[in-house]
């Protein structure tokens, strides 16, 4: 049974989901409450087995907890099965392969899923300072696959030449990055509010899997600083399940908090005194 | 053994301007903030931090002038937003920064304590960091034949972590998630410590995992109830959101920023003033 109301957010949040298999590991980064989401939706749903470790405590949790902007430390720390030093995670787990899920968010990305975390404009007087890319310059080329999101697709991310290499995508596409004998196999999906997108097996350039209900070809290609490969037939994103949508709402996330992430800077402040006045008053 | 228990300038005192400082915790949680207000009000000067996901303290350092450079891999505030004084420093060219990596961080660490003059990585090739980074040099492994990058080391001349709790000669607790800190007080020449509790040395070892950083690392410790305020420490408190966001809205100008500093560290000479002013009620909200 689809949903006939779900929002942008969620359908980005489903999506997300729908890359975790059972059993897999997840990571997560640093304010990424989608990606919490997503973690949390899956091994309620299709991925019981999956074992999510979250950044605030370096802990692998089973057990699942509503998102919350407050109190998330206290959940992850109180149920973890077990802590895990940061040069634990950095030198063992990530570069193994026993994490082999994590998803990134890019401020700029290009046509060969090359991204940039780290600022816009040039590195040494830059006209933003990004927080920078944390563990991207390594897991980028060790993960065995890549998988990223953007909460709001525009031009100012997708763009045909990124101001700073955080994370390696395609290189210059085509066999570019297999020739470096990387151990990952570089960007796999990237989840965005209008679409699914992948890379073209021969070219390595992005090109669409799926375009959300009610996106249009031309909408996409507007809203992206490069040419898109866009196939003839390309299908529609499975919409979300009722089942989905009532799990995110009513279990995972009442308050909104992914919504954070979702919103423009300037619309988030309402939403934060609305989620910290409730939280501080339970 | 030696009592380390000594009062907040005093510790303070053993930071020298254009130390290379290690800040303990992560982004939001457990940050040493008592130690870092008491470093802007002893105006020390040059620093470098070293902070692997850094936040507030960062923030607060490099706005009040205390530090002119910083090593870290992430500068920010999470969902709340970006650094104010970071991102003003860097876009005006007034900070050194030296561009970081988790990767280059923990293993800089880890070769300091082997001391190697480095450690490799497979990562990094083809990112630009190695292009801001004349330091990090790709080299052809005699064993393998395979290209990787030398991180060479990194050790910092003083660490200030907080916990939460540790017994008068700095045998040091950490409930919850350690991250770095372990490593951070082993490769630092010195290290201060700021604790919730002072115990007895009972206490510490009646705790599952006893001691994280062990007396013989630490020289100063300091007893600093709410000493993360507005940061976490779990399981006392969670981080005080609505001081941060207030934080984040003052410090978008220098006049602004200038102003928070006169309330919460010029104003306020000792930690209770500070935690007066933050007032009971604030802080009651925060427990856990």
């Amino acid at each position: 049974m689809y949903s006939e109301d779900f929002t942008a957010d969620e359908m980005v949040v489903v999506c997300m989901a729908r890359e975790i298999k059972d059993h897999d590991v997840l990571a997560q980064g640093i304010a990424t409450p989608l990606v919490t989401n997503a973690y949390l939706l899956a091994k309620k749903t299709h991925a019981p087995n999956c074992t999510p470790m979250f950044h605030m405590g370096n802990t692998y949790v089973l057990e699942t907890h509503p998102v919350s902007l407050l109190y998330f430390e206290k959940y992850v720390n109180t149920w973890a099965i077990r802590f895990q030093h940061s040069g634990e995670v950095t030198m063992e787990h990530l570069p193994s392969g026993r994490v082999n899920i994590e998803y990134f968010r890019p401020a700029q990305i290009d046509m060969y899923g090359n991204f940039n975390n780290t600022c816009i404009g040039e590195w040494h007087s830059p006209k933003v300072r990004l927080p920078g890319a944390a563990g991207i310059p390594e897991v980028s080329i060790t993960y065995k696959k890549i998988l990223l999101y953007v909460p709001r697709h525009d031009r100012r991310c997708f763009v045909p030449k990124i101001d700073f290499v955080s994370g390696v995508g395609f290189l210059d596409g085509k066999t570019t990055r297999e020739e470096m004998g990387f151990p990952g196999k570089g960007p796999y999906h990237i989840i965005t509010d209008l679409a699914v997108l992948g890379f073209d097996d021969k070219t390595k350039r992005m090109k669409v899997i799926s375009l959300h209900p009610g996106v249009t070809r031309e909408e996409i290609q507007g809203k992206t600083g490069f040419e898109l490969i866009i196939p003839k037939d390309v299908p529609t994103t499975e919409p979300p399940t009722k089942e989905q949508i009532r799990v995110i709402r009513e279990e995972i996330d009442p308050l909104g908090i992914r919504l954070l992430e979702f919103l423009p800077a300037e619309e988030r402040d309402e939403l934060f005194d609305r989620i910290i006045e409730i939280e501080t008053s339970r | 053994m030696a009592d380390k228990l000594v009062s907040l300038s005093e510790a303070v005192g053993l930071i020298k301007n254009g130390d290379l400082l290690g800040i303990g915790g992560m982004s939001l949680y457990r940050r040493p903030m008592t130690l870092s207000r008491e470093i802007i009000r002893r105006g020390i000067k040059d620093l470098g931090i070293l902070s692997f996901i850094a936040g507030l303290p960062s923030d607060m350092l490099i706005g009040s002038h205390c530090a002119s450079r910083i090593r870290s891999c992430y500068v920010g505030f999470e969902m709340f937003g970006l650094a104010p004084n970071y991102r003003r420093a860097a876009e005006n060219g007034a900070l050194e920064i030296i561009e970081e990596t988790e990767v280059t961080i923990v293993l800089g660490l880890k070769a300091t304590l082997l001391q190697v003059p480095h450690l490799p990585t497979r990562g990094i090739r083809c990112t630009d960091v190695m292009k801001v980074r004349k330091d990090l040099k790709e080299y052809t492994c005699p064993l393998s034949g395979e290209k990787l990058v030398a991180l060479p080391p990194i050790k910092p001349d003083i660490s200030i972590i907080h916990v939460s709790m540790a017994d008068r000669m700095g045998n040091a607790h950490i409930d919850g998630a350690v991250w770095l800190d372990e490593d951070l007080a082993k490769a630092s020449g010195k290290v201060i410590i700021s604790a919730e509790k002072i115990v007895e040395t009972e206490e510490i070892i009646r705790t599952p995992s006893r001691a994280n950083i062990p007396h013989f690392m630490v020289d100063a410790v300091v007893r600093a109830p709410f000493g993360a305020h507005p940061t976490s420490c779990f399981p006392f408190y969670t981080y005080d959101a609505k001081h941060i966001r207030k934080y984040l809205e003052v410090s978008n100008s220098d006049n602004g920023f200038s102003e928070y500093l006169n309330t919460y560290v010029y104003q306020t000479k000792t930690h209770e003033e500070y935690l007066d002013q933050v007032g009971a009620s604030t802080l009651s909200k925060i427990l856990l």
